[in-house]
């Protein structure tokens, strides 16, 4: 019960070396502590009860919200997950199966992926996701508004800061590609060579290209 | 449930999906196309860089002739 | 399972195990597609009634 308590905290330390205790901030972690959300609905919880709890109240993701910095159940559920350190297996039925039916989950998961797992494998895991264009609910400092699965899997692997919380800093792609940790990220898409020269072929056949800007000097 | 007594402020945005699929692909497909290029500029950039660092260490040695 | 206990964070709580989650992910799922065909049976109810 006293995950609060970082000092001389014993407890393993999640896949990419970080003390999960600590990886949301310490304000954050008082006032999830302190919020009814986490007192009523988190406690006793297991790593399927978390289904559940998604299921019934996560329809929004977010961090802190309004005047007295409120967390979101969504922020409370991935404090929880950090409590819980599910292993793989887990993980992958909150991302695959059950992501696929409810998206928040699969939101949560991604989430929680990127704050305990290896930078190497945050791109494997989180990448496929990409492709994910359902709709969430984004509730932050100016109010609630829309994004996607793939956007937020996005601000995940490029932003600093998401959901009231400071991203450790992953070696970027092409770091990991030059080490020959990852292959080159091939895009549903294809390839932007062959997307440009899709365009430029609509073009002459006097169709217009829909893609808004993309210009790349090959 | 008093966490969520501000449940209203949630419903203004529309998260249902599906609702036309055609526009929702394509929205997307723009997304990827601007994280695919985002991409491809940094490469460029990183490229630029090195050739820049290559050029630097050309003139040096042609300095020290 | 001693050392999780001294690790605190879960108490007494029973860890799940992954076809646990798999399983309840299943259950969640059938009970909210069940709830959306009865919203549809008492929609068209109504509009039976209504048209009576």
């Amino acid at each position: 019960r006293r995950f609060l308590d970082e000092r001389g905290s014993s407890g393993p330390l999640a896949p990419n070396g970080l003390n999960p205790a600590t990886i949301l901030e310490k304000a954050v972690r008082e006032r999830i502590v302190d919020s009814y959300f986490y007192k009523e609905q988190c406690f006793g919880v297991n790593e399927a009860d978390i289904v559940d709890r998604v299921v019934e109240h996560v329809d929004h993701i977010g961090g802190v919200t309004g005047t007295v910095q409120k967390p979101t159940p969504f922020l409370c559920l991935a404090f929880k997950l950090l409590q819980l350190a599910p292993n793989d297996e887990i993980l992958e039925e909150y991302l695959q199966f059950g992501g696929e039916k409810f998206k928040y989950l699969r939101a949560l998961a991604v989430f929680y992926i990127r704050l305990t797992r290896q930078d190497k494998d945050v791109y494997l895991k989180l990448e496929p996701f990409l492709e994910d264009r359902r709709k969430l609910r984004r509730k932050g400092r100016n109010g609630v508004s829309l994004t996607y699965v793939d956007e937020f899997v996005d601000d995940l692997l490029v932003k600093d800061r998401v959901c009231a919380t400071s991203l450790w800093k992953m070696r970027r792609r092409d770091v990991l590609e030059d080490l020959e940790l990852l292959e080159p990220r091939v895009s549903p898409l294809g390839s932007l060579e062959d997307l440009l020269e899709e365009r430029d072929e609509e073009m002459k056949d006097g169709e217009g290209g829909g893609m808004g800007g993309v210009r790349v000097g090959v | 449930k008093h966490w969520d007594d501000d449940d209203e402020v949630e419903n203004e945005v529309d998260d249902t999906d599906d609702i036309d699929s055609e526009a929702e692909y394509a929205a997307w497909k723009l997304r990827e196309l601007k994280r695919l290029k985002r991409e491809r500029e940094q490469i460029e950039e990183k490229e630029r860089e090195l050739a820049e660092v290559e050029r630097r260490r050309n003139l040096t040695e042609e300095e020290r002739r | 399972m001693q050392h999780q206990r001294n690790v605190g964070a879960t108490g007494q709580v029973k860890k799940a195990t992954a076809e646990e989650v798999h399983a309840r992910i299943e259950a969640l799922w059938q009970r909210q597609q069940e709830l959306k065909r009865e919203q549809v049976i008492t929609l068209q109810e109504r509009l039976e009634v209504r048209k009576e």
